[in-house]
């Protein structure tokens, strides 16, 4: 099945070429069974939604606003064009946190797809209804996940969506190839490179996402075997996946059918890239930009380091080498500034890091990259981020990832390192413009979209809160069913007072709770508590103290399990198991 | 060691200033409290001064002379709630 090449169209969106597309051709290929899903079947699949939302609000003009949420592109692809051919636009929450949907869920008119109280299209097809989708009329409003403050909605017309798809169209045709996506279409970028490009360029979608890179590998082989399957794939990742592919590589029969990777969401380092392109044997063409501006310019950095702005992407910098763009993408015509800095070179220009980010910390301003900048001079310090913490404006936090053997092990470790760091900044700061809350982490903790985002700045710092609980310090997932968790013991832990005067421990109850606790965080554990076994305390856990808590959710035919081990620098602090209700246990988000 | 109340004024400082680190036998009762020592600042003082009126009842004027006198070290600090809430 080969497309034909045609030129672009510079409204690839608003000129709806799905209305006319064949029946027969493919809309998706559902990759795990190798099976074409003809557009026939899509367009049943549309007018199913249409269906659904008709049902709810037959009476209400168009104009409505839904809040859209689905794990499984086809289905998001579906909802996605029956609303907008009413009329209407969809409110693409960042996360599920019942917090979010909460928030948003006000200003819409219902919740659509996998969300607590989303609607979903029964599995009847029916023929779908079309709409014309006037180029002014917003199309999605969409969140930003900034490390600081709340997000910030975003809205975008057909115009903006038109003017991005029909210039990655001309870059990057994609020819009928199977589009895999590895990122999340609720954001920007997963959104016009995973959903509206395979859809305005008739190649198809892979029938869900692809998490794993054994799934890739597996998908990608299955693409030279099939019979009807697409020519070749292309990968729209980003460098959490990238940096995480295996060193063995993919057999080359899998790689083979890759055409090219996409990454975005931040820049990925050399090293990543080099990797990404050995171990793919494709060329990863990177793009930089934001929710709000959308793409700005791409590079391949086996070529070359520069960026390149995307075709009608106008860039400059001012005195201060503060970005500055004017971009079809835009809401607005002019030149705007941006919070990046860069330096202009021949074919293009490097990126330097973000402009100074000021805060105004108790009446004085501060700044924070600055600060950051004096932390990470410190030969331990890797990384070092410095905020005013939410909720507490007149004191700041800061996030320190540190060499593994410069890790704070306990409190005298702790207050030392403290004390030396407070010590470095001293010359420079007064005491009041200090970080008074740290965090030393081993990895740096990112979201999905690979950034330190106000969700993992909120978990850092939520001890500050809840004298109940550990400070956190970070989670490595090893797969949906099992994880390991950093924690620190707060001085100020509840737990503490009043167990023994003279050596306070953390009790052992309290570390089964915190088991189950981050068990449920973080493996969605969900059951009744029957019973621990086998459970040993053979080290007392001391204020200060960091260990590290190993859980593993265990499926025996007796009923499911929680194996948790916790361990510090001077051994085992607690290990067993909790034993709970069958039939409860969920998995991994 | 320290009299049951350097002891209770302690964990005051700890609470309201969310010392991370800190426990009361860290606290030397004739260290400084603020710049050196401890390491607490002017927004410190305000809310110390805070917690002093909510837990005791004594008002103290945070830019002041006084003040600075009374905060000068944990004992200092004793002595002024010793004297005051005996009023």
């Amino acid at each position: 099945m080969t497309t034909p090449a045609r030129p672009v169209s510079d409204a690839p969106l608003t000129s709806q070429p799905w209305r006319h597309v064949a029946p027969s051709r493919m809309a998706a290929w559902d990759a795990d069974a190798g099976r074409p899903v003809s557009w026939a079947e899509f367009h049943g699949r549309i007018g199913a939604w249409q269906r659904r939302l008709d049902a709810l609000d037959a009476l209400d003009g168009p104009g409505q606003r839904w809040l859209l949420h689905c794990r499984c592109p086809r289905e998001f692809a579906a909802a996605l064009l029956a609303l907008w051919t009413r009329g209407d636009s969809a409110v693409l929450p960042a996360d599920e946190r019942p917090e979010t949907l909460g928030a948003l869920a006000a200003e819409c008119r219902a919740a659509l797809g996998d969300i607590p109280d989303g609607l979903v299209a029964d599995a009847t097809p029916s023929s779908p209804r079309w709409g014309p989708l006037a180029p002014a009329r917003l199309a999605v409003s969409l969140y930003t996940s900034g490390s600081t403050g709340e997000p910030r909605r975003i809205d975008k017309t057909f115009a903006q969506l038109d003017a991005e798809l029909a210039a990655h169209a001309r870059l990057w045709p994609l020819e009928g190839r199977l589009v895999i996506s590895q990122v999340s279409h609720q954001h920007i970028y997963g959104l016009l490179f995973g959903i509206l490009r395979p859809l305005c360029e008739d190649a198809p979608l892979a029938g869900a996402a692809c998490r794993t890179p054994e799934t890739l590998g597996a998908w990608l082989g299955r693409l030279a075997d099939a019979p009807m399957a697409p020519p070749g794939a292309v990968l729209v990742s980003a460098p959490p996946p990238l940096e995480r592919l295996p060193e063995t590589g993919l057999p080359p029969a899998a790689t083979d059918r890759l055409a090219r990777v996409h990454s975005s969401g931040a820049p990925l380092s050399a090293t990543a890239s080099a990797h990404a392109r050995r171990v793919l044997g494709a060329p990863v063409e990177e793009i930089y930009g934001s929710s709000e501006t959308g793409g700005i310019a791409w590079r391949d950095q086996q070529r070359d380091e520069a960026w390149t702005p995307l075709p009608g992407v106008e860039v400059r910098a001012d005195d201060a080498g503060g970005l500055w763009l004017r971009s079809p993408y835009l809401a607005s015509p002019g030149w705007q500034p941006q919070a990046d800095r860069i330096a202009p070179g021949p074919a293009g220009f490097r990126l330097l890091g973000r402009a100074d980010r000021i805060a105004k910390v108790g009446g004085k301003r501060l700044s924070l990259s600055g600060l950051e900048r004096r932390l990470a001079r410190h030969p331990d310090v890797l990384r070092a981020h410095a905020l005013p913490l939410p909720g507490r404006p007149h004191r700041l936090g800061a996030v320190l990832q540190l060499a593994t053997a410069a890790l704070p092990w306990c409190r005298e470790a702790r207050r030392a390192r403290v004390a030396e760091l407070r010590d470095a900044l001293s010359t420079a700061y007064p005491v009041s413009l200090m970080p008074r809350h740290w965090r030393f982490v081993a990895t740096w903790p990112r979201n999905a979209q690979g950034k330190l985002g106000a969700a993992e700045v909120a978990r850092l710092f939520r001890d500050l809160d809840d004298p109940r609980r550990p400070r956190w310090l970070g989670v490595e997932k090893d797969g949906p069913a099992a994880c390991r968790v950093t924690l620190e013991v707060p001085e100020r832990l509840s737990y503490l007072a009043g167990h023994f005067p003279e050596q306070p421990v953390v009790p052992g109850v309290v570390m089964v709770q915190w088991a189950v606790a981050l068990a449920e965080e973080h493996l969605a554990l969900a059951g009744e508590f029957r019973g621990l076994e086998r459970v040993r305390f053979p080290q007392p856990l001391l204020p200060g103290e960091r260990a590290t808590l190993e859980l593993a959710l265990e499926p025996p035919a007796e009923g499911p399990r929680l194996a948790f081990t916790l361990t510090g620098r001077r051994g085992c602090h607690a290990r067993g198991r909790v034993r709970l209700a069958p039939g409860e246990v969920g998995h991994g988000r | 060691m320290s009299t049951p109340l350097e002891h209770e004024l302690k964990q005051l400082i700890i609470e309201t200033l969310e010392l991370e680190d800190t426990t009361p036998e860290d606290i030397d009762p004739d260290a400084p409290l603020f710049g050196e020592g401890l390491g607490l600042d002017s927004i410190d003082a305000l809310e110390l001064g805070l917690a002093l009126q909510k837990t005791y009842g004594i008002q103290l004027e945070a830019e002041s002379e006084e003040a600075r006198r009374h905060f000068a070290s944990l004992r200092s600090l004793a002595a002024l709630v010793e004297a005051r809430r005996n009023d």
